[in-house]
């Protein structure tokens, strides 16, 4: 075993040396400098290998003396880790910074390893004084790499950290001494008594401010801020992975002697640091500086779990290291594509796409930073939220979750622009090998480290684990052509679905679900079997999407549960961000999806506080909180199935994914908001908050929405927009018949949302077809199609019959039960609401039917043939699907019936072969179709006799007024056709929830936008925040009573 | 008072005072110069302190002469470490102040002026 | 599942029936307006005589298939409404097949030839079929609106949406009929009715000045005869709705046909009375006086 004082006496040899070296072979200097830090990480991971592998760690007295006499270094695992990755990181660094330690002078490489050297002895050493002689090296380290790598701003920022730092190390010095004379050591693991000697809590408190201003806490992070904005990516990268975690270990090694409530004060503005840089961050358009905020935010994440280490005990390691890698690994390669990329616009940064596998790692780094499964940050993020649960602190929580919800936002903004921008011609992008290699290993780097979590955490096989594989599988092969990988992804849903099938066989409402997730996955996909190409970057988020979905069905853990629902976010976000002008509508999505989600995190964490991490184990819970668990749950899921006021992020997403995309998304995807709140209902039970019954007000929130929904979507003009609306109507209808909460309820809501599901999909996959062969999406634009697309006319026919719930087709049934159980559960205002929206739908669905199939045949699409056969198929299984339920609806309704717990209130259907009765009514699907087919078809053979001459006239030959018409866009009647209505009742469509988001969102970039301006840009201004931080926290640890 | 006004607290005191002439200094001067030379300031205010802390009174500089003896050092002298570190402390703020001194000849490289003022490009 | 062929019987000769009243009635019905306009009007067997002009044209047009199903939707609806309706109170062979369903499969049963109409005549392509479409749904949103609120309140009174049921509620005197009983609910439901019945002031649907004849414009011969079947079949049904759920329905076809001719006066009188109103004041109309007359008819219960 090599000593590791030899990590120090390396660097500094070869920093000797190298300024021995003059200015001549800087080639040959950068090579010798590389193998100087190889060996630097050789030892240090060395001694990882070891203690892994059992050994003991090594204490190092320097001097022949045992501390307090002389200065010693700790090697143990966690400087084993800390240190690897301080060197290993280096030389990746190295590698990725070559060409400038090519061109720059020998200085810059010399004082670069002392950097290095510097960090490893902060972290190694257990020596106050010894720390800040090192904290002094690293920060005259860190100037000069400034003053040698970076642009004329870099200079004046450099400037400014300067001043930080005499004034921070100033105070550390004073601290220090202090500490000493009071303890008579310097010795940190000798100075435990030291806040207990009278005047020992000043000494120790002036160490601790300063070394939390070190860590950058907001607001006293100016001088960091700018350092970040101005550093070269490279040097960026360092200070935010390496400097950073560095001294939150040094605040780690002092957390013995700090007392336990300066923990606390100190984690919670970690967690201040967190959530306030963030939001400063989505004001951003500089990219460095906001990868400076996210940096600075990220350490208050890591400030707060290092505060909380005492009190997270077994779980710190995970947490703390969850954070610690992702920052590592997506933080640094973030700001090394940004060296890539070579600009702080973020326009600039579609040059990306020219190189799909650096883009493939730009979003695996921004999921990961966001703390999306399945990275590291995810599973940390959660174990910290559950343990903060357990201890109660919901403000915590809050602050955490508030402030994660602004690093989606200004990551996603980011992420749609880098997908989305357009590239211009001379971009300054510099491709080197050099420079993509070392991110491509960071890449490597976070997806091992995911892959280590995973394992950790022991997830279900057949249930997490499959999946993923699934999911990473289609990463690997998305260079094969596109039909290839949908037959893939087809053949291993239908294996998947085989093979949970026994697992889920006793449970049908775990088999409706998937059933809908899988055969809903496997038919939306059939359209693109007629896409050409490679189709890159589609089947992996499929693939992430479906899986996602199917991880809600069975979960064993909340866990899972939440892992699901954030891939099925994250997949389905890029899914609707492939459509071409989705940038906006996908960032509104992933920001309410990212709302929902972390609104649902807290309610996990209070459910686990109760009943532990079962996935809605035992849920006999004190009423009060059971009530609030309840609502953020409901509102989770309700803004998952697009309630009034929470849906505005769906006609847009919907309506700019790719058109074969969409059916999925919508038809497939909104379900999963609907199976939360079937869980939640039939698990809760009614509950009530403050009081109130929110079943009643879920109920409310229903009606609502079904009349918004169905409202919004008679004014739209564009095709898929409308198809969009009518999911919001009828997931208003699907939030009443749960609100009900009878066994007819239940089973309304049930086979609501098997239909809902089967026509949706089915007139999606239809308008689908219709744009592909259009390829307009406004209806007004269309006519006339029904003679080119017949098939394509009978499916939107029936579907729409069906959503009509017109007898005989099957949308009858959900109509008469919902009569029936508003009679039975006396809500009638509300009923009334929803029928009224029931029959608001037939104004959409004649102008959908009519605008696009019937009316003036245009110019333009006379040459128009039929769907391609790939977009039939599923829609005509589809049909068969509704063909056969109108006829024989208890073949779905009586095993729907079997799930429905005894406990609920209220009379159950009861079947008489084909008549369903209640005590309030009855009816008989099959005696219906009867009469009507029969009464249908003998009329028509009574026209056909009669009108058998009759004559097929041509387009235009109609009775207009003695003319003849000459254009059809002239005689097509189809915008604004309902203008009567909307001067009517236009009022009911007031965006009032949109221009409320919008509001808000415009009041928080506002507030963010004047609050950032505390950034003043001058070095003294920072400075002065120092000190007024420093008396904050002396206020916040003391009440002003250390002395 | 009279117990007060021992050689240590004086020190001490003058340490302080340096320290937060030297605070006053770096934080209302302009000129770059004038806020580095503020930093040395502040930087002596603290060794003084250290210096005075490690001041035992009646006790000699931690150097064997022919005056201590080689019996009962450590009784005989002030504290050596502080007098050991403080050493460091100027040797480490003497490097700061050199590395300041290079930022302010190229700060003023760059825009001919050395008022902090003008240096605000990054902010925000 | 076989079939009753007497109960087919006895629901064809209903219909018969029905359609001959439902066409007298309507000649009856231009008669009075006539008089009231000082006209003398047309003869009462004029329908009669349209009817057999226009199954008797030899030349006829199609415009495509959804043109030509749209009477057929129509006509089927209007006969279905028929065909699911209870007509005498306690005659199990005049009850038709009201045992496929209840209140609500007639309420939605009249959507469905509403939507064939609409699509056939959206495939005449013409832009007055299209302007009458959007009318005429866009009115029958609101109409709905009271009126469903007004079975619900007569359903939840009964206990039951079976209009057998709803009838036999009645049953006992005048006292218990609906419209007394409930009177809120009932005046909700009457006035729901002549946006039903598409009568002045909410005839702008079909709006025979600016728009001929709305809809059916490009509909002629057998088409319209069709058309004109459906209208004499689908008022009268409608009109025994009406008795039925408010007005103690009937125990023998004479009050039947009595009561059926009274209520269809209703909207004859107000149309006569009251000029046309236009499409976006029909529209809230019904969301103002009904719609508060069928809130209180709930609370009513």
């Amino acid at each position: 075993m090599v000593n590791p004082v030899h990590i120090v006496s390396i660097g500094l040899a070869a920093a000797f040396l190298m300024s021995l070296a003059g200015k001549r072979q800087q080639n040959i200097l950068a090579y010798f400098l590389m193998i100087a830090v190889g060996a630097m990480s050789f030892i240090s991971l060395q001694w990882l290998m070891e203690i892994y592998s059992g050994g003991a760690g090594r204490e190092v007295f320097t001097a022949g003396f045992k501390p307090p006499f002389a200065i010693n270094l700790r090697m143990t695992m966690d400087e084993a880790v800390l240190t690897s990755i301080i060197n290993i990181f280096g030389l990746f660094s190295i590698i990725y910074l070559f060409d400038t330690f090519k061109k720059a002078n020998n200085h810059l490489l010399s004082i670069f390893i002392i950097y290095l050297m510097g960090l490893n002895v902060m972290v190694m050493t257990r020596d106050l004084f010894n720390l800040f002689v090192f904290l002094e090296i690293v920060a005259i380290a860190t100037a000069g790499m400034m003053i040698m790598s970076s642009d004329k701003k870099g200079i004046s920022a450099g400037f400014k950290f300067l001043i930080a730092s005499s004034v921070i190390s100033g105070l550390l010095l004073l601290g220090t001494l202090f500490g000493y004379t009071y303890t008579g050591t310097l010795n940190i693991d000798m100075m435990q008594a030291l806040p207990l000697i009278k005047g020992g809590a000043v000494a120790l408190f002036l160490i601790v401010v300063a070394l939390v201003l070190e860590t950058k806490p907001f607001p006293a992070n100016g001088w960091a801020l700018d350092l970040y904005t101005s550093a070269n990516h490279g040097v960026g990268a360092m200070l935010s992975v390496l400097s950073a975690p560095a001294i939150m270990f040094v605040v780690y090694k002092m957390l013995p002697v700090i007392p336990q409530d300066w923990q606390l004060v100190i984690s919670f503005f970690g967690i201040i640091t967190f959530a306030a840089s963030n939001y400063l961050a989505i004001r951003q358009e500089n990219i460095r500086r906001m990868l400076g905020y996210s940096s600075v935010a990220q350490g208050g994440l890591l400030l707060a779990t290092v505060g909380l280490a005492d009190y997270l005990g077994g779980s710190f390691y995970f947490v703390a290291l969850g954070f610690l890698l992702t920052n590592l690994f997506a933080k640094a390669g973030l700001f090394w594509l940004g060296g890539i990329v070579n600009s702080d616009n973020m326009n600039k940064w579609g040059i990306l796409r020219k190189k799909p596998v650096l883009l493939l790692l730009f979003g695996i780094f921004a999921a990961a930073l966001a703390g999306l499964p399945p990275f590291p940050a995810f599973f940390a993020k959660w174990e910290l939220v559950m343990q903060l649960g357990a201890g109660e602190g919901w403000g915590w929580i809050a602050i955490m979750l508030i402030g994660s919800l602004f690093e989606i936002a200004f990551l996603f903004k980011w992420v749609g622009r880098v997908f989305k921008a357009e590239n211009e011609e001379n971009a300054p992008a510099n491709f080197a090998m050099h420079k993509q290699i070392p991110a491509l290993l960071l890449g490597a780097g976070i997806i091992a480290a995911s892959y280590f979590f995973i394992d950790y955490l022991n997830f279900n096989l057949t249930f997490v684990l499959i999946p993923l594989l699934a999911i990473a599988a289609f990463f690997v092969i998305d260079y094969a052509p596109a039909f290839i990988k949908n037959i893939l992804l087809i053949g291993a849903l239908s294996f998947y679905g085989y093979m949970i099938y026994p697992e889920l066989q006793g449970d049908i409402m775990k088999l409706v679900f998937a059933g809908i997730f899988l055969i809903g996955g496997v038919l939306t996909l059939f359209p693109g079997f007629s896409a050409k190409g490679a189709r890159k970057g589609f089947y992996p988020f499929a693939a992430m999407t479906i899986f996602g979905l199917l991880m809600l069905v069975n979960p064993a853990d909340n866990l899972t549960f939440f892992m699901g629902w954030e891939l099925m976010a994250l997949g389905s976000f890029i899914l609707i961000l492939r459509g071409k002008m989705a940038e906006k509508p996908a960032f509104r999505y992933m920001l309410f999806s990212a709302g929902g989600a972390y609104v649902m995190m807290a309610a996990f964490a209070m459910l686990n506080n109760i009943s532990g991490a079962e996935f809605f184990g035992n849920i006999n819970i004190p009423a009060n909180t059971a009530g609030i668990i309840f609502a953020l749950l409901a509102i989770a899921f309700m803004l998952k199935a697009a309630a009034i006021g929470l849906h505005i992020w769906l006609p847009g997403a919907y309506a700019e994914a790719e058109d074969d995309a969409t059916p999925l998304v919508s038809g497939v995807l909104i379900n999963s908001g609907v199976l939360g709140l079937v869980l939640l209902v039939t698990s809760f039970g009614p509950q009530t908050l403050f009081g109130y019954d929110i079943l009643h007000i879920m109920g409310w929130i229903g009606a609502i929405t079904a009349i918004g929904g169905n409202m919004l979507a008679i004014y739209e003009e564009d095709m898929k927009r409308l198809i969009a609306y009518s999911s919001v109507g009828a997931m208003g209808y699907i939030i009443f018949a749960l609100a009900i909460n009878t066994k007819l309820g239940l089973l309304i809501a049930l086979y609501y949302t098997i239909l809902h599901f089967i026509y949706k999909t089915m007139l999606f996959i239809s308008a689908a077809g219709v744009m592909h062969r259009t390829k307009t999406r406004n209806m007004y634009e269309m006519g006339g199609l029904i003679k080119s697309m017949p098939l394509s006319f009978i499916v939107v026919l029936i579907g729409i019959i069906t959503l009509a719930g017109m007898p005989p087709l099957a949308g009858f049934a959900g109509k008469w039960m919902f009569y029936n159980a508003i009679i039975l559960k006396e809500w009638y205002i509300q009923g009334a609401m929803i029928f009224f929206s029931g029959i608001v739908a037939f104004l959409y669905l004649y102008k959908l039917i009519s605008s696009v199939f019937l009316g003036q045949l245009k110019d333009n699409h006379r040459k128009v043939k039929e769907a391609p056969f790939y977009y039939i198929i599923p829609q005509l299984i589809l049909v068969m699907a509704i063909m056969v339920l109108s006829v024989q609806p208890q073949w779905l309704m009586q095993p729907l019936s079997t799930i429905i717990p005894a406990s609920f209130a209220g009379e159950a259907l009861q079947w008489d072969g084909n008549l369903a009765t209640l005590s309030t009514g009855y009816w008989n699907a099959f005696t219906i179709m009867s009469v009507v087919m029969a009464m249908f078809g003998i009329l028509f053979l009574w026209l056909v006799y009669h009108s058998r001459k009759a004559q097929k006239v041509k387009q235009f030959n109609i009775v207009f007024a003695a003319e003849k018409p000459f254009r059809p866009e002239t005689t097509h009647v189809s915008y604004n056709i309902f203008a009567a209505y909307k001067k009517a009742l236009g009022w009911m469509v007031t965006p009032l929830a949109t221009r409320f988001w919008e509001r808000l969102s415009d009041i928080f970039t506002a507030i963010a936008d004047k609050f950032r301006t505390w950034y003043t840009g001058n070095g003294q201004t920072y400075a002065l925040h120092l000190l007024i931080y420093a008396f904050i926290l002396y206020i916040a640890i003391s009440g002003g009573k250390l002395l | 008072m009279e117990q007060y006004l021992t050689l240590q607290n004086i020190g001490i005191a003058t340490g302080f005072a340096l320290i937060l002439i030297g605070l006053y200094g770096g934080l209302t001067n302009k000129n770059i110069l004038r806020i580095i030379v503020s930093f040395t300031i502040f930087n002596s205010g603290l060794n003084i302190v250290i210096v005075a802390l490690a001041y035992l009174k009646g006790r000699v500089a931690p150097i064997i002469d022919d005056t201590t003896g080689l019996d009962n050092l450590s009784q005989k002298f002030v504290d050596p470490v502080p007098q050991a570190l403080v050493l460091t402390a100027i040797v480490i703020g003497l490097g700061v102040t050199g590395v300041m001194l290079a930022y302010a000849l190229k700060m003023y490289q760059n825009k001919q002026t050395l008022n902090i003022n003008d240096f605000k490009e990054t902010k925000w | 599942m076989s079939i009753d062929w007497m109960k087919l019987l006895f629901a064809l000769l209903g219909l018969f029936i029905v359609l001959n009243y439902g066409l007298l009635q309507y000649g009856i019905i231009r008669r009075i307006t006539a008089r009231i306009g000082k006209r003398i009007g047309m003869p009462v067997y004029q329908p009669y005589i349209d009817l057999i002009k226009n199954y008797a044209m030899r030349s006829q047009i199609t415009h495509g298939v959804m043109y030509y199903l749209g009477p057929v939707f129509r006509l089927a609806g209007g006969v279905g409404v028929f065909m699911f309706m209870p007509l005498i109170f306690g005659s199990e062979l005049w009850s038709n097949y009201s045992f496929s369903g209840d209140v609500i499969l007639i309420l939605y049963f009249i959507f469905f030839g509403m939507l064939g109409m609409a699509l056939g005549a959206s495939e005449g392509g013409h832009p007055y079929s299209f302007i009458g479409i959007s009318r005429g749904l866009s009115q029958f949103t609101t109409v709905e609106v009271p009126f469903t609120l007004a079975v619900i309140a007569i359903a939840a009174q009964s206990g039951s949406f079976s209009i057998t049921e709803i009838v036999a509620a009645q049953q006992g005197g005048i006292e218990n009929w609906n419209i007394i009983a409930n009177p809120f609910a009932g005046a909700a439901g009457l006035l729901a009715f002549l946006g039903m019945m598409m009568a002045a002031p909410f005839n702008v649907v079909q709006a025979p000045t600016e728009i001929p004849i709305g809809p059916p414009t490009e509909y002629h011969g057998t088409y319209l005869g069709m058309l004109q079947t459906n209208r004499a079949v689908l008022y009268i049904a409608e009109a025994i709705l009406m008795v039925n759920l408010f007005f103690g329905g009937a125990t023998n076809w004479v009050e039947l046909l009595l009561k059926v001719f009274m209520v269809s006066m209703w909207p004859v009188f107000v149309g006569l009375v009251f000029p046309r109103f236009r499409i976006d004041q029909s529209i809230p109309w019904f969301l103002k006086i009904p719609l508060i007359l069928g809130i209180i008819g709930i609370f009513m219960i």
